[in-house]
């Protein structure tokens, strides 16, 4: 893991990632809001390019029959092919299951997207 | 022989002289004057239901008589106990919920006060009402805490509304608090009663409705962890009886694969749907399913865990009654006790160990 400057800041928009190739990964950086993520552009399910997917703030609810609402602090990364839910942030699945996505530190510095990869 | 735990055995409906006089009016003289209100689907029953060898007298007993399944059930068999799970044709799909729960309680108040008494061995599962959920609670108040009543009844193939919905929820509260299981069973003659008799529409007969019965139970069970059902009442307990086994394996893959791209539709899930299962839900043996390749059920048998979820059941005396011995003995003797008995026990609060004598037997 080292730190690289992967792209200018001012290209990564909402809804358009930047994908970057770093040794043989290829990286999706992503913006939400005023946050830059950066992701392995590849599913632990069946190999989708994740990066490709949508953000989302996820539907949750406390208990059945009690309502369920949005958690906009909390974004997720779902994948374009099964619509499989990850945490931005961590990486984890928003279902009980092992499988995660690949997340790395990000920063931005001088109009630069750093990422430690 | 391995202590025995019969999760399905069918007491006869009264005559109506022994029964009448527990129905309230104004139905004791409606059912007087006109016999039990009745919806069929158009398809008959395999000859009565029995099985043949039963129909004669035997000892001055017939299977009107609870002496006669002392003797040739639970005797013969070595049951340590046996579930009464009756008869839902008075009540499956009848429309008038107040008419099914007169019926319900009168059926109850006889087999308690003439069946119980009879034999300790003897389980009952209560009828309900489902068509009113306010009503059957009364009724699971009534008899919770009574001796030897174990069970809640559900006419599993007959209902309108399905068992996911909140339409259900006093029932389901109510059983947790008093620790009754619901012992879910088919209705096959009143199976029209539900709007989709199959998915694909009307089966034309017994045969074609007693192949499908497993739909049904998938359809349920779906209906019930992706509704939330046991993620709301986490101590509720549910047995599937008479629909197979092999088909379950299909449906906790598909669920859980399902869910992992939709859970924002049951985001009050917190496990994945088959854990909810493989704590909540139980299924009985009979009628197992026969592949060409015995080995082949053994396989199924791994893949449901049935050393944790499968419970005998024999059907007595219906006409395709199993006997105990129906289970392969390739499955070793600490899942055959299993199968047998201890997860009955489990599943319906009875001590685990058998008492010296049923042990002997």
């Amino acid at each position: 893991m080292s730190w690289q400057a992967v792209c200018a800041e001012e290209a990564v928009r909402e809804g358009t990632p930047v994908l970057v190739t770093i040794g043989r990964r290829e990286v999706g950086i992503i913006r939400h809001r005023e946050t830059l993520h950066a992701v392995l552009n590849f599913c632990p399910h069946a190999g989708a390019p994740i990066a490709r997917g949508r953000v989302e703030s996820p539907v949750t609810a406390d208990e059945p029959g009690g309502g369920v609402r949005v958690d906009a602090d909390h974004p997720v990364l779902r994948c374009p092919w099964h619509h499989w839910e990850f945490d931005l942030a961590t990486g984890a699945s928003l279902c009980p299951i092992k499988p995660r996505i690949k997340v790395f530190p990000v920063r931005v510095q001088d109009g630069q997207v750093w990422i430690d990869a | 022989m391995h202590p025995l735990i019969d999760c399905d055995v069918h007491q006869p409906n009264p005559s109506r002289d022994q029964w009448l006089l527990h129905l309230a009016e104004p139905y004791r003289s409606e059912v007087a004057r006109h016999g039990l209100r009745s919806i069929s689907s158009g398809i008959r029953c395999e000859d009565g239901g029995n099985r043949w060898d039963l129909k004669e007298e035997r000892n001055g007993l017939t299977l009107n008589d609870p002496g006669f399944y002392s003797e040739h059930l639970l005797n013969t068999y070595g049951h340590r106990f046996a579930l009464l799970s009756g008869n839902n044709s008075p009540i499956a799909g009848i429309p008038d919920p107040d008419y099914v729960a007169a019926i319900c309680s009168a059926l109850n108040d006889f087999y308690v006060e003439q069946w119980l008494p009879q034999d300790e061995r003897f389980l009952l599962a209560i009828k309900i009402p489902l068509q009113d959920p306010l009503l059957a609670v009364r009724e699971i108040e009534r008899f919770a805490g009574t001796k030897q009543v174990a069970a809640v009844s559900f006419f599993a193939t007959a209902n309108r509304i399905a068992f996911g919905e909140r339409f259900y929820w006093p029932i389901y509260e109510a059983c947790q608090r008093h620790n009754l299981p619901l012992h879910m069973h088919p209705s096959t003659t009143a199976t029209i009663a539900n709007a989709a008799m199959t998915p694909v529409g009307q089966a034309a007969t017994y045969l074609e409705s007693h192949v499908c019965m497993p739909q049904f139970y998938m359809a349920q069970v779906a209906s019930m962890v992706l509704n939330g059902v046991f993620a709301k009442f986490d101590r509720l307990k549910v047995m599937l009886v008479e629909g197979g086994v092999c088909w379950l394996p299909h449906l906790l893959w598909r669920m859980d694969a399902e869910f992992k791209g939709l859970r924002h539709e049951a985001p009050f899930l917190k496990r994945m749907p088959s854990e909810y299962v493989r704590e909540h839900v139980r299924l009985t043996t009979q009628p197992i399913e026969e592949p060409a390749k015995p080995e082949h059920l053994l396989q199924m048998f791994e893949m449901i865990h049935a050393d944790e979820i499968l419970m005998y059941a024999s059907d007595f005396p219906h006409w395709d009654f199993d006997e105990p011995t129906k289970l392969p003995k390739a499955l070793g003797e600490t899942t055959l006790r299993r199968i047998l008995h201890d997860n009955a026990a489990e599943f319906l609060g009875l001590p685990i160990s058998p008492s010296a004598e049923t042990a002997s037997l």
